[in-house]
């Protein structure tokens, strides 16, 4: 049987990890990269999601370096992405030893990238992440972490990516991100329930019952968690047998 | 033992490459087919499409020095599209002409209910165990839309249950091995397969 994924998302901001609330600061410095993919590796995490929040803003993207040093030191799949908007960023983190690329602004603005990128590289290697902010009702897409809100609905573009070949979506609630308040559970289950890819939950998740609570309310494949693991008493050998507990399908590891 | 890992950036080279280092054999990244020889393992891993990386390994003279040396015995381990490779024909874009080593095609998983790509650990269930002794949990990392169709179920040595489908996990025949997962990327039961393959050719 398939396991539920628990994937820490890490945050790289000037080569440190780091993590904020709701994608503002002030962002705490939690650790080294490597040192912490390790430390997860050791516990049984199912993959690693790195993030350089700083790169589209700054017009670069994630350096290669710490992707690199990370897969010679770790054992498990490592996702990589920030500011990837061209097919030689890409490649180069391929190069490096990324298993799988993430792609925000370049690919929400430019789905036909994200068509490019699968052609390539195949769509299991592509995975879109999506940020969004309820407004009353509507569920509203933001790219550029954040700062910049798109003028369509959230789940239109969710399809539209899908169809161009992301082969997974994290999709992050930007209005839950950091405050351990409880994943928008609403949202995963009805979303997921559309989506013929596996989707990632992400933003607000801050308790063992969190995880049982969107493993059991909606077909997500897995769970992106940030502050509770960095900045809270919670490790992936507890979580798992947590889950397990509460029948809820993970790995022994 | 020497193995080498052919390079031709389809993929993850460098995480097979530090798999086999951590078990203490002499890994090398090999970006010219004329040093292919003298391998005791050749290692084809690769994610990517089909199409893509069967045109690169014929153009840049892979596809001829591997079919030559697999057929002269040399020991040949695929990994995941590398062991798809092997089969007669690939679906992805378009009909592609594999190796052929191993009787079969490879087509996109068709299931109406789980989500694709087949993405994560899974267990894997030996049919043949000998790879897979002293392997704990049996969980191996997958991530793949296209399968293995092998017309020859002796070639099979473990499947996988995604959802309601069966697939294909690992094939062998004669010196050629495959997986469909990535050992590489699967913590210690990843490392205890690679352990096994080695020690059974060595």
């Amino acid at each position: 049987m398939i396991a539920k994924r628990i994937i820490p998302l890490f945050l790289l901001k000037g080569g440190r990890l780091v993590k904020g609330t709701q994608f503002s600061g002030p962002f705490v410095d939690v650790g080294d990269p490597l040192s912490q993919a390790m430390i997860y590796d050791a516990q049984g995490a199912e993959e690693i999601a790195m993030v350089d929040i700083e790169a589209t803003s700054q017009g670069r993207c994630i350096d290669a370096g710490v992707i690199n040093a990370m897969i010679r030191k770790c054992r498990l799949p490592i996702s990589a992405g920030g500011g990837i908007s061209t097919l030689a960023q890409a490649n180069a983190c391929f190069a490096a030893g990324a298993d799988k690329i993430i792609v925000n602004t370049g690919a929400v603005a430019n789905p036909e990238f994200v068509r490019q990128l699968a052609r390539e590289f195949g769509a299991q290697s592509i995975v879109a992440s999506v940020d969004f902010r309820r407004h009353g009702e509507a569920l509203v897409p933001y790219t550029n972490s954040g700062t910049t809100r798109l003028d369509r609905d959230l789940a239109p573009l969710l399809q539209e990516l899908v169809e161009a070949g992301a082969g997974e979506i994290i999709l992050t609630s930007i209005d839950r991100e950091g405050t351990l308040s409880g994943p928008d559970l609403e949202v995963y289950a009805s979303l997921t329930a559309k989506l013929p890819v596996p989707l990632i939950a992400s933003g607000g998740i801050g308790s063992y019952d969190d995880m049982v609570d969107l493993f059991r309310q909606s077909d997500c494949s897995a769970c992106a968690l940030g502050k509770m693991l960095v900045l809270r008493d919670y490790d992936i050998v507890r979580i798992k047998a947590y889950l397990t507990g509460r029948k809820i399908p993970v790995r022994d590891a | 033992m020497k193995i080498g890992v052919v390079n031709i950036s389809i993929g993850n080279v460098g995480s097979v490459l530090e798999a086999f280092r951590f078990l203490r054999h002499d890994a090398v990244a090999v970006s010219d087919p004329t040093m292919l020889e003298g391998c005791d393992l050749l290692a084809l891993a690769g994610v990517g499409n089909y199409s893509t990386a069967m045109g690169k390994l014929t153009t840049l003279g892979f596809a001829a020095e591997l079919d030559r040396l697999v057929k002269a015995g040399t020991p040949l381990l695929g990994i995941c599209l590398g062991m798809q490779l092997f089969a007669d024909q690939g679906f992805e874009d378009g009909v592609t002409k594999g190796f052929g080593w191993l009787p079969g095609t490879v087509e996109k998983i068709s299931s109406t209910r789980a989500k694709i790509p087949h993405m994560g650990w899974n267990t894997v269930n030996p049919v043949r165990p000998e790879l897979f002794e002293g392997i704990e949990n049996s969980t191996f990392y997958f991530m793949h839309s296209y399968h293995f169709l092998a017309a020859n179920p002796e070639d099979v040595i473990a499947t996988v249950t995604y959802d309601d489908t069966k697939l294909v996990a690992a094939v062998k025949r004669d010196n050629v091995y495959g997986v469909q997962f990535h050992p590489e990327k699967s913590q210690g039961d990843g490392l205890r397969f690679l352990k096994n393959l080695l020690e059974s050719i060595a």
